[in-house]
């Protein structure tokens, strides 16, 4: 089976490990998280008849204390943006992780989801930032930790990424 | 009208001047343009009908299948099911041609998993053996028993100086998983997983200490654990140890790294993420998972023989014991099934203990006297016994002597199922036996034509004509008149048993008697001795019979009796000297 590191980034308590925790394998507490920066789960998705794992490297989220360890980043095949829908500060930090990750590693495929959608009318990003995210190129999902949505579909779309040696065309969720 | 584009335009003629140049023309063009015509009239064929041929795909397919491959996943995705039906089917219709096709490569797998599984299990049963008798060996068999597992695993646990768990080949970039292995009976958790944190952990240490990229963590311990990371350029190997290695297998983890370096170089730098072709290294990796036990201590030799010897002493012991113990048991249920009054129903020997069920008539012989006498642990036997009366002759007798008390005037005599008296005893007793005779278990008939009564008078009279002589001057019972005290005797003891049937008893006065030689005070003493002396020969009175001692002077050196029947009620009177 196709293996494939991904990293998940985004600034403190946007919400990624609960995104993610409910569709992954987890052995390990995210205990180690903050322990040494990072835990590492397990998620396979299917393109195309085809399975991959994703090897998700949840990484601490980023704060004015604690800066993402860029070893972490190495070897990656792509990575997660996670932002909190309302907080528009963890936008920034998402556009900064992303900055970090092009000079560390190179321009790799990635996606961004706005997360707590189900919070919609607190949200401090509005329609017109996301327009900008997307002409950027970005892919923008959006996903709630609490109901469990939009995460299938950003893995997916990750492992298409991933998988095809041409970027796939813009989805607009 | 012709619109071939090469034929040169002519001047208009006359038609029968043009025919032969029309012609001319056919034939030269024929000549000059019949190859391209060709080719040109296939094309227009292959124009027309469109339709693939199958030579021509034929011709490009392999072409087409190393472009399209290369590129993407996709030939792959559509073929897959195809060919997995096939295979199905091939298997189902002709699996020999399988069975062929993959024997080669099963073959040496299936030999080598087998030749694991029998080391494996001639180590522990080796392992097991050698500890079976030991003091230690019986403490893993106490934990064995307690945790429950086998003993052979309890004894390779303690016996344990190391052994490699698991080991990881792990692309270093990435920290992606190209392959893994595991010892038998290892747990594995989520190999990728750890991959993924073990190569997390080595990033942090590095980070945290500011070390450069060559700086690697070379090891880390936990609890019994021992986790070896061995850098490679492209790929590190991580080793989970228990116990504690030995440096030459680092050198080993090497060889191995190396290796694997060598043979999948190309592998190593396209790795994209697919571990398939790192499925050759297994046996590379196998290799690595080295286990060793603390070897057997060499036992002192005499020692193993002083306690083999005693083991064999004790066993011999233990059987001659117990095969005496069966004989003597042998022996002691024939006398018991000999013995009269005593009829054995049931009797079991279990672990030494013996049990023993049946009848016993009262007067036969105490089975316990007989177990001592049969040399039997008295206490190992448990019997149960019913009372009966039993027939046998002897009983009988026995049983009509206890009932019937008889003198010892009188004999018994058991004849089938009649009891013979003989003998002499008085009337009273006589008639008292006859009556009750046949109530004793055994009897029916009353046989005393050997028997004789004798009064109480009677008795009386030949007790006062009794005399017993001494010599003169002394009052010693000479040996000659033994014979007299002896009779004198048996006359007493019947006239004990006569007077026991009634109300009555016997007053008996034993005179002693010196002749008129010498002084009277003399005499008078001798004559007192010799009365106590007979009474000390008569030794000792009959509940029923009172005895007093008389003296006086006669003619003669005697000692005579006067016997008198008296009441019972009336208080017997102390003996006077």
């Amino acid at each position: 089976m196709m293996q494939k590191k991904v990293c998940m980034l985004g600034g403190f308590a946007v919400g990624k490990t609960s995104l993610v925790r409910r569709f992954v394998t987890n052995v390990f507490s995210e205990h180690y998280q903050t322990t040494i920066g990072v835990t590492v789960e397990k998620k396979t998705v299917t393109v195309d008849h085809q399975d991959v794992m994703l090897m998700l490297w949840d990484l601490y989220g980023e704060d004015e204390f604690q800066h993402v360890r860029e070893s972490y980043l190495r070897g990656s095949s792509g990575y997660i943006l996670v932002i909190d829908g309302t907080r528009k500060a963890t936008l920034d930090t998402a556009r900064l992780l992303q900055q970090t990750v092009v000079r560390t590693v190179g321009p790799l495929p990635f996606v961004a989801i706005i997360n707590k959608s189900d919070l919609r009318s607190e949200w401090e990003i509005d329609q017109p930032v996301i327009e900008q995210l997307r002409e950027q190129g970005w892919p923008v999902f959006f996903g709630s930790a609490k109901l469990g949505q939009g995460v299938d579909e950003l893995f997916a779309h990750l492992a298409a990424m991933l998988l095809s040696p041409a970027p796939p065309s813009r989805i607009c969720p | 009208m012709s619109t071939d584009p090469y034929r040169p335009r002519q001047p208009s003629q006359s038609s029968p001047a043009r025919v032969p140049v029309d012609e001319d023309w056919t034939q030269l063009r024929t000549l000059l343009l019949a190859p391209e015509q060709t080719q040109l009239d296939e094309l227009r064929d292959r124009l027309d009908n469109r339709s693939v041929e199958p030579r021509d795909v034929s011709r490009v397919l392999p072409e087409a299948f190393a472009l399209r491959g290369g590129g993407d996943q996709q030939i792959s995705a559509v073929l897959t099911p195809y060919v997995e039906n096939g295979f199905i089917t091939t298997v189902r219709k002709s699996p020999q041609a399988i069975v062929d096709a993959i024997a080669p490569i099963m073959g040496p797998a299936i030999r080598q998993a087998i030749t694991r599984a029998l080391q494996s299990m001639t180590e522990a049963f080796n392992h097991s053996l050698d500890e079976s008798l030991s003091f230690r060996g019986f403490q893993w068999r106490l934990e064995a028993w307690r945790t429950g597992r086998p003993f052979a695993e309890v004894v390779l646990f303690h016996r344990l100086r190391y052994r490699v768990d698991q080991v990881f080949l792990i692309h270093r970039d990435t920290g992606l998983l190209l392959h893994h292995v595991a010892a038998e009976g290892v747990v594995v958790q989520d190999q990728h997983v750890l991959s993924g944190m073990l190569t997390a952990i080595q990033d942090y240490v590095r980070d945290s200490f500011g070390a450069t990229q060559d700086q690697t963590l070379d090891q880390f311990q936990v609890g019994e654990w021992t986790v070896w990371v061995e850098q490679g350029s492209r790929a590190y190997l991580a080793g989970v140890i228990r116990g504690t290695p030995p440096a030459s297998l680092r050198e080993r983890f090497r060889d191995v790294l190396d290796r694997i370096h060598a043979e999948q170089a190309e592998s190593l730098v396209s790795f994209e993420g697919d571990a398939a072709p790192f499925q050759t290294v297994q046996p590379h990796l196998e290799d690595c998972l080295q286990a060793h036990y603390e070897s057997a201590q060499p036992r002192n030799a005499l020692k193993l023989w002083i306690l083999g010897g005693a083991v064999v002493l004790a066993c011999f012991w233990w059987g001659w014991t117990a095969y005496q113990t069966h004989v003597r048991w042998t022996q002691f249920l024939v006398q018991l099934r000999t013995e009269p009054g005593i009829v054995v129903t049931n009797e079991r020997s279990t672990w030494g203990k013996h049990h023993l069920e049946g009848l016993r008539d009262p007067l036969a012989k105490d089975p316990s006297s007989l177990i001592n006498e049969a040399g039997l642990d008295e206490s190992t036997v448990t019997a149960s016994w019913s009372p009966f009366y039993a027939l046998d002759p002897q009983l009988i007798r026995r049983r009509a002597q206890m009932m019937l008390k008889p003198p010892s005037t009188v004999q018994f005599r058991v004849d089938g199922d009649t009891l013979v008296v003989t003998g002499s005893a008085s009337s009273e007793w006589g008639n008292e036996t006859k009556r009750l005779a046949s109530f004793v278990p055994g009897i029916a008939h009353y046989n005393d034509e050997g028997f004789v009564t004798v009064s109480i008078p009677d008795l009386l009279n030949r007790l006062n004509h009794a005399v017993i002589h001494f010599s003169s001057g002394s009052a010693t019972i000479e040996p000659s008149e033994r014979s007299a005290v002896n009779a004198v005797l048996g006359v007493l003891r019947d006239l004990g048993h006569a007077v026991s049937q009634s109300d009555q008893r016997v007053r008996v006065d034993i005179l002693g008697w010196a002749d008129q030689t010498g002084s009277a005070a003399l005499n008078l003493n001798l004559s007192r001795r010799r009365a106590e002396a007979v009474l000390a020969a008569l030794g000792g009175a009959h509940p029923r019979i009172l005895t007093a001692v008389r003296t006086g002077t006669s003619a003669e050196r005697i000692v005579t009796f006067r016997a008198s029947l008296e009441a019972s009620t009336k208080e017997p009177e102390p003996a006077q000297p």
